[in-house]
């Protein structure tokens, strides 16, 4: 059985932020109707692709955004495309949109509009909030992070402020997002409101407890700001060292983590009590010192030989993944996080899988994400319309 | 008038520490579950609470203002009731003490579990294993509980043994190779703490749609949301080209992996003042061009493709930033955003408190003054609901703040037990001297 079977969503988002948000819903079991625009999601553009080939189905990005969900092709300008997507929402248990404020009111798809044919709660993500100032401006990734996260800290004081990897920001405000939409779901399951929900990605970013949060909190305290440092130094031991192939992060300096590493590299010397002086933590000739006995210690190992010295001392060391060691990890696999996807125009490929485990209701892969406009038909036909109604709303490219 | 809390009439034991769990829990209690959280006086949980139970003001000032930005830098007596990195983890929630390595301390957090309908956990593997407290014991007292345990690496496997914060995490699920310089080596990298952003987010998630399958069936469960599993998902292009295609995505900067170009952080006017920039299509590089007034350079039909632009990428950051480091970082972000080009200013946090969308729009709440720190506004939760009081409803919890209605209320002791419990020091409001001095 899965935890959201039963739970139907009407899902008009697109790109990445908003359906990470609805794949999180997917996978574990809810229904979630993807409309897309004539021409498919814009997700279905980006890369990496399947064997470096383009096309709308071979998109890395697009694949693992919408596995479980089904795709409706449908042009929301037409009136009719309009109508088939209020149609889909009156039967809908949660209604998801991923439109800018203009463009929701100049397709008729407001709050209100949607309201007015749907008892189900609606989740409005946008990227700024649906008033204010900033209420029509774009964001990209870079641009969510620079003004939500904590980029004016991130990187060395000399240069840029630094993104994170990836997409990053824009799929972790969409995840903030499926945590709004089971609070909607909730409060409809357990007290009978439908209510708008509004989320904007800047918000997320503002509130995220990956530093962002406390350097406000600081700022307001203190009056201190969190800059860049000048270097990425930690301590007498501590941050990113070399190994034989590759890196490893330590922790090294504070509690009982210097003990553990201690016990971990095994070297008499640094057995010596002066290195718990906290006087020779400022020390740069004992700095010197420390960093001859662990770079050679660090560059004779390989990061998987250190992570396994570090596992038997319990050291706060690992390593640094690169993305083929995620795929290749012989323990991730054997748990679980990958799985093959059998697609029916694609073949066999491999699939990031479950994100946590879930003992009754496991995380699973019901379908791969579906071909451009794969349940038109048929949701169209569950919307109410006859097969003559269904022809016509292709032949006028309503429908695809 | 009800309140419509989502979570209305659940209750979590709470043993989360550090940020990742501690964070899902807030979400939680934000949702209005009822989060106790189980506090030792015995025990200082490292990067719980605070830096350090001895942090000082002269401590305090060597150290980041994220984890050591106290009020008006100094700490004061109780440092753990003002941390800037922690209180706000604490919001909407509960705290009562116990030592649950005594046998009285283990029933009686045997009797809270009882009338919990959640468990949530992201201790060092195996800490509440030696406390007696297995999954199966734990499911003795709740049969119908959800279990959250939040594992750095997993709770089977190889890797079962290891030890990290975030900085790990970040490690071992990518993150960390796939956001340096691009010209400089992963050494150095500077830290930040996707992962536990990431990972309290999906134990939120998780566990409200485990509530739901238990509100519709009565049935409980156990959930194992392994850290660097999760946040493996946060970088799933790179992920899947390494799949796929057998290629190592390598830390790009600023540049973006949506074939954006430009894209990056520019410097402004100022000191240290960037401006974030993307042109999402070609009709925003044209707008930006005109913005910059139709420089020659940029006039080459070449760049009107991304693809052009690509291939003059270096030279266009460059050139673009020679244009926005003569001019002033908002009166830009309002510029171009109004020329429809994607803009941002990069924020510290003094804009960000300064910010009109974010005051407009709710981002604060207002918190009164304690005895550790001075009135001030705090970040609310991220999403407005129209009809359920999703918001901050009581201040973060002071250590022991709730051990009355715990002892008392909830688990129904009598005064006389309340006051031996107290005498022998399971009932606190402040850290045993000898564990504030060791820690």
């Amino acid at each position: 059985m899965d935890a959201l079977a039963g739970l139907k969503v009407l899902d008009l988002t697109s790109h990445i932020a908003a359906p990470y948000c609805t794949k999180l819903l997917a996978d574990l079991g809810a229904r979630v109707i993807k409309v897309e625009r004539p021409g498919g999601d814009s997700s279905r553009r980006l890369g990496p692709f399947l064997g470096d080939i383009p096309g709308p189905e071979r998109s890395a990005t697009f694949q693992f955004l919408n596995t479980n969900k089904e795709s409706l092709g449908l042009d929301l300008a037409t009136t009719d495309g309009r109508e088939v997507a209020l149609r889909l929402a009156k039967s809908c248990d949660l209604v998801v949109v991923g439109l800018a404020p203009a463009q929701a009111a100049s397709l008729g798809l407001t709050y209100e509009d949607l309201r007015a044919r749907t008892e189900a709660p609606v989740l409005e993500i946008t990227n700024f909030g649906s008033s204010g100032p900033y209420r029509d401006y774009k964001l990209s990734d870079t641009v969510l992070f620079a003004m939500g996260g904590e980029m004016y800290s991130h990187g060395t004081l000399d240069r840029a402020p630094l993104k994170l990897g990836g997409t990053a920001a824009l799929l972790q405000s969409g995840a903030m997002g499926a945590v709004a939409a089971m609070g909607a779901v909730h409060a409809r399951e357990l007290h009978g409101v439908g209510q708008r929900v509004e989320l904007s990605l800047f918000a997320t970013q503002i509130n995220s407890i990956d530093r962002r949060s406390a350097a406000i909190l600081a700022f307001r305290f203190s009056g201190r700001v969190q800059q860049r440092p000048v270097a990425a130094t930690s301590g007498i031991v501590g941050g990113i060292y070399p190994t034989a192939d590759g890196y490893v992060e330590v922790t090294a300096s504070f509690g009982n983590y210097w003990q553990r590493f201690v016990e971990m590299v095994d070297d008499d010397a640094l057995r010596d009590p002066k290195w718990l002086d906290p006087a020779t933590a400022l020390d740069p000739a004992a700095k010197e010192e420390a960093d001859g006995i662990v770079y050679p210690w660090m560059l004779s190992r390989t990061k998987h030989e250190v992570w396994a010295e570090a596992r038997r001392a319990h050291a706060m060391v690992a390593p640094l993944f690169t993305a083929s060691d995620i795929v290749q990890d012989p323990v991730f696999r054997e748990r679980g996080l990958w799985l093959d996807v059998e697609h029916q125009a694609l073949g066999t490929f491999p699939m990031l899988g479950r994100p946590y485990v879930l003992e009754k209701t496991p995380w699973r892969l019901r379908q791969p994400a579906p071909t451009l406009g794969q349940h038109t038909d048929a949701l169209l036909a569950e919307a109410g319309y006859g097969a003559d109604e269904i022809a016509a709303l292709r032949r006028s490219a309503v429908a695809a | 008038m009800s309140a419509n809390l989502p979570l209305e009439g659940v209750r979590i034991c709470d043993f989360t520490a550090v940020w990742a769990g501690q964070s899902a829990t807030m979400y939680l209690a934000d949702m209005g579950a009822e989060c106790i959280k189980v506090e030792n006086p015995f025990i200082w949980n490292p990067m719980t609470r605070a830096a350090s139970p001895r942090i000082n003001a002269a401590m305090a000032s060597v150290l980041p203002p994220w984890i050591a930005g106290h009020p008006n830098g100094d700490p004061g007596p109780r440092p753990w009731t003002n941390s800037p990195a922690f209180i706000q983890v604490l919001r909407n929630k509960k705290s009562f003490t116990v030592d649950s390595r005594r046998p009285e301390g283990l029933a009686i957090v045997k009797s809270l579990i009882r009338i919990s309908d959640i468990v949530a956990e992201n201790l060092a593997f195996g800490t509440l294993e030696k406390l007696g407290l297995d999954d199966d014991a734990i499911r003795r007292e709740r049969p119908d509980a959800v279990i959250l345990h939040m594992p750095a690496f997993g709770r089977s496997g190889a890797y079962v043994e290891g030890r990290g914060y975030g900085a790990h995490i970040d490690s071992v699920s990518g993150s960390t190779l796939l956001r340096g310089y691009a010209d400089t080596a992963p050494g150095d990298n500077v830290q930040i703490f996707a992962g536990d952003f990431w990972g309290g987010v999906h134990g939120a998630f998780a566990v409200m749609a485990a509530l739901r399958h238990r509100r519709l069936t009565g049935e409980g469960q156990v959930i194992e949301l392994a850290q660097v599993e999760s946040t493996a998902q946060m970088f799933p292009q790179a992920a899947l080209d390494a799949a796929w295609n057998g290629r190592d995505a390598v830390s790009v900067g600023n540049r973006s992996i949506e074939g954006f170009v430009p894209n990056g952080a520019f410097r402004c006017h100022g000191t240290d003042r960037w401006i974030a920039i993307t042109c999402r299509t070609d009709a925003e590089w044209v707008a930006l061009i005109t913005a910059m007034g139709r420089p020659a350079w940029a006039l080459r039909a070449e760049l009107e493709t991304a693809t052009g632009r690509a291939a003059a990428e270096s030279e266009i950051e460059e050139r673009l930033e020679e244009w926005t480091a003569s001019h002033d970082l908002y009166s830009l972000f309002h510029q171009l955003q109004a020329a429809g080009v994607t803009a941002g200013p990069v924020m510290t946090a003094q804009d960000a408190v300064e910010d009109p969308q974010l005051r407009q729009s709710g981002a604060w709440t207002s918190l009164l003054a304690t005895a550790d720190y001075p009135e001030t506004e705090f970040g609310a939760p991220p999403y407005r609901f129209e009809n359920s009081d999703v918001g901050i409803r009581t201040p973060p919890a002071l250590f022991g703040e709730h051990n009355e209605y715990v002892y008392l209320d909830l688990l129904g002791l009598s005064d006389d037990e309340y006051q031996r419990l107290e005498a022998d020091g399971h009932i606190a409001t402040a850290f045993d001297p000898d564990v504030v001095a060791r820690a």
